[in-house]
């Protein structure tokens, strides 16, 4: 394998007793679309941060080409920030907002003014080049904050919370446009969200901060499909959870009946686990003969329409919550339901995954 | 930004304070424990008999008299500019800076022309006087410039327009929907204004009236001019002590007594506003 | 609060706080211009008063000195005070002591301050002019630039800063690229503030200026002037010393949304 871009070594960084990042181990390869998923607090804006240069990390290393680049101010790195609330300069125009990050580089004039006009000409704002920032909406500010950063060509473009000032339409929009060019600029970037939907739509790769660490790394996918934690199955997308014991090499669910399971090995007699599973994996039919039959079954408490989808809420004897189930609208044609009505409930056991309680 | 950085741009600001401000009011305090000399000048032992003369019953009554003009002029500015800065505060939103803009601009203009301006007006020969004849007054017109009241109106003209102000910014930030919920609740406008509004609205009327207080208390102009040497308030004294009289060291003691009385009130004024931040924070 | 209002009260409470707050003021103006130059007679419209004034030599040299004593301290302390202000701002621990500091120039009782400086010029024998006039506004000015930059810079997006910084700006070049001409607007509110406060500062100037004649200020000429014998002419210089500080106001007020001077 060649040498990653970014290789982070345990890296830490305290505040006073708050252990803000607690030794991270990450490897982040050339052209890589990568996202740093987390709740407030889970540190990843500190990360962030240390990267840009803005924070000296307590401990570890940051290697950027192979060199620590942990003590390099943050106005001698080929690492640029796209900052949460843009912080464009509200005195100077598009335009001068673009130019400034090369005239730091003393970049000849004649050179600035083309590079400037080539950028304004992807990010398709050319016809807007001389006014302020205070005279754009947010999606054009966020397309300029962009063009500023992505003008020095640096070898990693970091984006805090690039999405999160704009409203749901103009994101999606932009989710693409992100992507788009990245692909064009092949330049590795690193966005900061808290936005599940966010991270798993753009990202090659995903990782999932919490407490300072790293729960998980992996393709979209894969976060989705298979989270390696309780919490990181119920931090991305909807998850049912049932509780259930290890028994005779089976599980025995709340209600005293054998749950069908994936069942990992190394747990000993006796365990308590939760059994996860989506509600997209669900299954539910009509009832079949009696009330004995071997399916659970659940009675119908809500039910919420999506347009592409309907929700299921039911209650069952497997968990106290009630159980999500998606139908999809053909799915849900072909079922009559109303509330009140009892379903049997059914799946597969390679979709479930299996936690520790 | 390392904690370093504004070191270098706050030391000349900070050392020029130091200077002309801190050294010369510890230079006070320490003269305030010496002796006068003979000819006016300073003889350097030390002593507690300026401030125990500063509690002598002429002086003593000076203070008394001068706390008394202050809180009067204080009590009317408060009551005068909360009215007004509730009235602001009640008019429509776009016209409300505008309205602010002018209750202030007063307080912009020169001090000594703004009471000036009252001398003209009192005056024996003065408008009011001149009015009143003109109205059909014939009898003789109770003296009106160079009295306690004549002080006291100057005060209360030179600064009210900062009591609107400290007024009017808590009442401004006041959610109305806590207001009409009081009304909702079934309370009286008067109920509401006495247990809603003015409970929030306290810090503002306590910073409108140390303000004018501790300004009143230790002025030297208006006394000077609109109560034209009849009777003296702290100012006048302390100003003697440095020009005429020369006794420097108990000039300085007036001074201190002075400085601790306004820090007592702001402390005071402190001590309200944080009492009114439980209200404070419903408003946000 | 206006569910609690009676209209009609609010107005009438208004028109009356405003007659008393312009009335006063407004007499004065209009007396100006009043050539009998008396309060109880108006024997017709003149500006000869004002003619008087440039005739005048003590008060021309009087508003020469003022002119001086503004201009000098309000240039000093508008680089003292926006440099104290910015770097107050940035620092992340805020100091109770600093804080009184800075405050302290603008509650401290004139009276007390004026007799500070005299006392300390006085001691170390320093001979008073204009220039100790200057060093002692420079004082209370300072700070008024510093708290009207501040109230600036609590609206002042610091990530422009960083990302200047990020950009690969080093920090001075930040500073003038960056952070002065976002705040120029309330640098030059709170060096038009500074002025007028200079301009009409009396006490202070009064106990600082020294003994000599030629170190009279434009509100020492009034207070001796309204002392000393009212005369016509009086009522026209105040009109100008008004104008000046009412159009320095509204300008810093133009300049500065961010809120009212002393706010």
């Amino acid at each position: 394998m060649t040498q990653p871009l970014l290789s982070l070594r345990n890296v830490q960084k305290h505040f006073g007793t708050v252990r803000a990042v607690d030794g991270l181990n990450l490897d982040i390869q050339e052209n890589e679309f990568f996202a740093l998923l987390g709740a407030s607090g889970s540190g990843k804006t500190t990360l962030l941060r240390m990267l840009a240069g803005f924070e000296v990390p307590t401990g570890g290393e940051i290697l950027l080409d192979g060199k620590d680049v942990s003590n390099v101010p943050p106005n001698r790195r080929p690492v640029n920030l796209m900052f949460q609330s843009y912080a464009l300069f509200p005195h100077m125009t598009i335009a001068q907002n673009v130019a400034y990050g090369l005239e730091m580089e003393k970049c000849p004039k004649a050179e600035i003014k083309t590079r400037v006009g080539e950028m304004l000409e992807i990010i398709q704002l050319s016809h807007l080049a001389g006014r302020k920032p205070d005279q754009l909406s947010g999606g054009q500010r966020q397309r300029v904050a962009l063009g500023r950063a992505l003008i020095k060509r640096p070898r990693l473009l970091l984006l805090d919370e690039p999405l999160g000032a704009l409203d749901k339409k103009l994101r999606g929009d932009m989710q693409l446009e992100l992507k788009r060019l990245q692909h064009e600029f092949g330049i590795t970037f690193i966005i900061v969200t808290h936005d599940q939907e966010e991270a798993l739509v753009m990202a090659d790769r995903v990782a999932i901060l919490k407490d300072g660490t790293l729960l998980q790394c992996a393709s979209p996918h894969d976060i989705y499909e298979r989270p390696n934690s309780r919490y990181a199955a119920d931090f991305i997308g909807v998850m049912n959870f049932m509780p259930a014991k290890v028994s005779n090499g089976r599980l025995l669910g709340a209600h005293g009946k054998p749950v069908t399971a994936q069942i990992p090995e190394g747990l000993h007699e006796g365990a308590d686990v939760v059994v996860a599973i989506r509600p997209e994996r669900l299954k539910v039919s009509a009832p079949q003969g009696d009330a004995a039959g071997s399916l659970p079954r659940g009675r119908v408490l809500a039910t919420a329409y999506h347009g592409l989808d309907l929700q299921l809420h039911l209650e069952t004897e497997l968990c106290a919550d009630p159980i999500t189930v998606r139908l999809t609208a053909q799915e849900a044609d072909q079922i009559a339901l109303s509330q009140g009505d009892q379903l049997e409930l059914g799946w597969d056991a390679k979709d479930t995954r299996v936690f520790a309680a | 930004m390392k904690d370093r950085k504004p070191l270098y741009l706050m030391t000349p600001a900070l050392a020029w304070l130091t200077a002309f401000m801190v050294i010369p009011c510890l230079l006070i305090l320490a003269l305030a424990f010496f002796r006068r000399g003979l000819y006016g000048g300073i003889e350097y032992t030390f002593t507690l008999e300026n401030l125990a003369l500063v509690f002598d019953p002429l002086y003593a009554g000076i203070f008394l008299k001068s706390a008394a003009i202050a809180g009067l002029s204080a009590l009317i500015a408060v009551i005068i500019g909360y009215a007004a800065a509730f009235a602001i505060a009640a008019a429509p939103s776009r016209r409300q800076p505008i309205l602010l803009f002018f209750a202030v601009l007063p307080f912009w203009s020169n001090y000594l022309v703004r009471t000036y301006a009252w001398i003209v007006l009192l005056n024996r020969e003065g408008l009011i006087t001149g009015l009143a004849r003109w109205l059909g007054y014939d009898a003789e017109m109770p003296r009106l410039l160079y009295t306690e009241g004549a002080v006291v109106v100057g005060l209360v003209y030179n600064y009210l327009p900062f009591v609107i102000l400290a007024c009017y910014a808590p009442l401004s930030r006041l959610n109305p929907e806590i207001a009409e919920a009081s009304r909702d609740l079934g309370a009286s406008s008067w109920t509401t204004f006495r247990r809603v509004v003015l409970p929030m609205t306290v810090p503002g009327i306590a910073t409108g009236f140390v303000f004018v207080f501790v300004l009143s208390i230790g002025n030297f102009v208006t006394p000077a001019l609109l109560g034209g040497g009849q009777f003296q308030m702290i100012g006048n004294l302390i100003y003697a002590q440095f020009l005429t009289a020369n006794d420097w060291p108990f000039g300085a003691a007036l001074s201190m007594v002075l400085i601790a009385i306004m820090m007592g009130l702001l402390t005071l004024q402190t001590f309200a506003t944080e009492r009114a931040s439980g209200a404070k924070r419903e408003e946000s | 609060m206006a569910s609690l209002a009676n209209p009609r009260l609010m107005l009438a409470i208004l028109a009356a706080v405003f007659a008393f707050l312009y009335v006063p003021i407004s007499v004065l103006v209009a007396l100006s211009f009043n050539d009998g130059g008396l309060p109880t007679a108006w024997t017709g419209f003149s500006t000869r008063w004002y003619g008087e004034l440039l005739h005048n030599r003590d008060i021309m040299s009087a508003a020469f000195n003022t002119l001086v004593v503004a201009v000098v301290s309000t240039v000093l302390a508008t680089i003292l005070g926006s440099l104290l202000a910015i770097g107050v701002e940035i620092r992340r621990r805020k100091g109770r002591f600093l804080e009184t500091i800075i405050f302290a120039p603008m509650i401290i009782p004139d009276i007390v301050l004026a007799i500070a400086l005299l006392s300390f010029f006085s001691l170390l024998n320093v001979t008073m002019g204009l220039h100790t006039v200057i060093l002692s506004h420079v004082v209370f000015n300072l700070a008024f630039v510093c708290s009207v930059v501040r109230a600036r810079l609590k609206t002042f997006d610091w990530s422009i800063v960083e990302a200047s910084t990020d950009l690969g700006a080093s920090t001075p070049v930040t500073l003038v690229r960056i952070v002065l001409p976002v705040m120029l607007p309330a640098v030059i509110a709170g060096a038009l503030l500074a002025f007028t406060l200079s301009v009409d500062e009396f006490i202070i100037a009064f106990f600082t200026a020294g003994a000599g004649r030629d170190s009279i200020t434009l509100p020492m000429q009034i207070f001796a002037m309204i002392r000393f014998g009212v005369t016509p002419e009086i009522n026209a210089l105040a009109t100008i010393v008004m104008a000046v500080s009412v159009i320095a106001l509204t300008l810093s007020q133009r300049l500065n949304r961010g809120g009212l001077p002393g706010q």
